[in-house]
């Protein structure tokens, strides 16, 4: 599991995810998430690298999306594969942060 | 060596490495990361579909997990079978196994379909777990046991 950030224009973090997020890739990514929330108002989770996403991985886009949400930020989830969108929309968690799969949109959504 | 000689030695290597049926977890949620491997290895040798390697990872590290945070209370000393067999052509069987004290999770009242969070506090961090087991398992079936609890999860194999 891999973790990357690139900042980009208008304030916008962007969190790239790579691997599996299940027990173990949660583990890898689960602090630094926390500190990214800790100092971002606009983030962008970039999942389309994330081939598997298990209920321990929603905790770690979960846990930080609410701290970034609690400042009054905001959050999108970008390009999930269609089966990690499915456990995203089982979840409902995307009705508080919104899947785009085109990259203009989920800047739009951040501004 | 004869053709027949390296015939058997490399049918022997194969057995070898084909994974073994049957799966046993300690009672750590350390043990789950043994999930994948297992996995993995069943799907290069039954040829699952990505999307169905996929799905059966999801429930079996939900169900164990379940197992060992609420059945065990994550105490350790206590283990979790997971079997594994193809049944036929089209269908994937496993039976998860454990000593806790019963638990139907088939019918545990906190299976509503998610509402739609409305606000911060409603972002549930956890509790997905069943859900998710019912939205990617084929079918589902409990057995109560003597002393313990089995899981049944059958999983379509659509080519």
């Amino acid at each position: 599991m891999q973790i990357s950030t690139e900042e980009m224009a208008g304030g916008i973090t962007r969190v790239a995810l790579d691997g599996r997020l299940d027990i173990a890739g949660a583990a890898l990514v689960d602090l630094k998430m926390n500190v990214i929330a800790g100092s971002s108002r606009k983030l962008l989770i970039d999942l389309q690298n994330v081939s598997f996403l298990g209920s321990m991985g929603l905790r770690s886009i979960v846990l930080p999306a609410r701290a970034v949400l609690g400042r009054g930020g905001k959050v999108v989830l970008f390009a999930p594969s269609e089966m990690v969108q499915s456990v995203i929309k089982t979840s409902g968690i995307d009705s508080l942060l919104p899947i785009h799969h085109d990259l203009a949109a989920a800047v739009a959504a951040l501004q | 060596m004869s053709p027949y000689e390296l015939l058997a030695a490399s049918m022997a290597t194969q057995d070898t490495l084909q994974p073994a049926p049957r799966l046993i977890l300690q009672s750590r949620l350390s043990e789950i990361a043994l999930l994948w491997p297992w996995v993995e290895a069943l799907a290069a040798e039954y040829a699952m579909p990505s999307d169905t390697l996929f799905a059966v990872h999801l429930c079996l590290e939900e169900a164990v997990s379940n197992i060992i945070r609420h059945g065990y209370g994550e105490q350790p000393g206590h283990r979790i079978t997971v079997d594994f067999s193809q049944e036929n052509a089209s269908s994937l069987f496993f039976a998860i196994e454990d000593q806790a004290p019963p638990f139907d999770p088939l019918g545990h009242p906190a299976v509503p379909a998610m509402p739609a969070a409305e606000s911060i506090d409603r972002l549930e961090p956890g509790g997905h777990g069943i859900r998710l087991l019912r939205r990617f398992a084929g079918s589902l079936g409990y057995q109560r046991l003597a002393n313990g609890n089995r899981l049944i999860i059958r999983f379509p194999i659509y080519r």
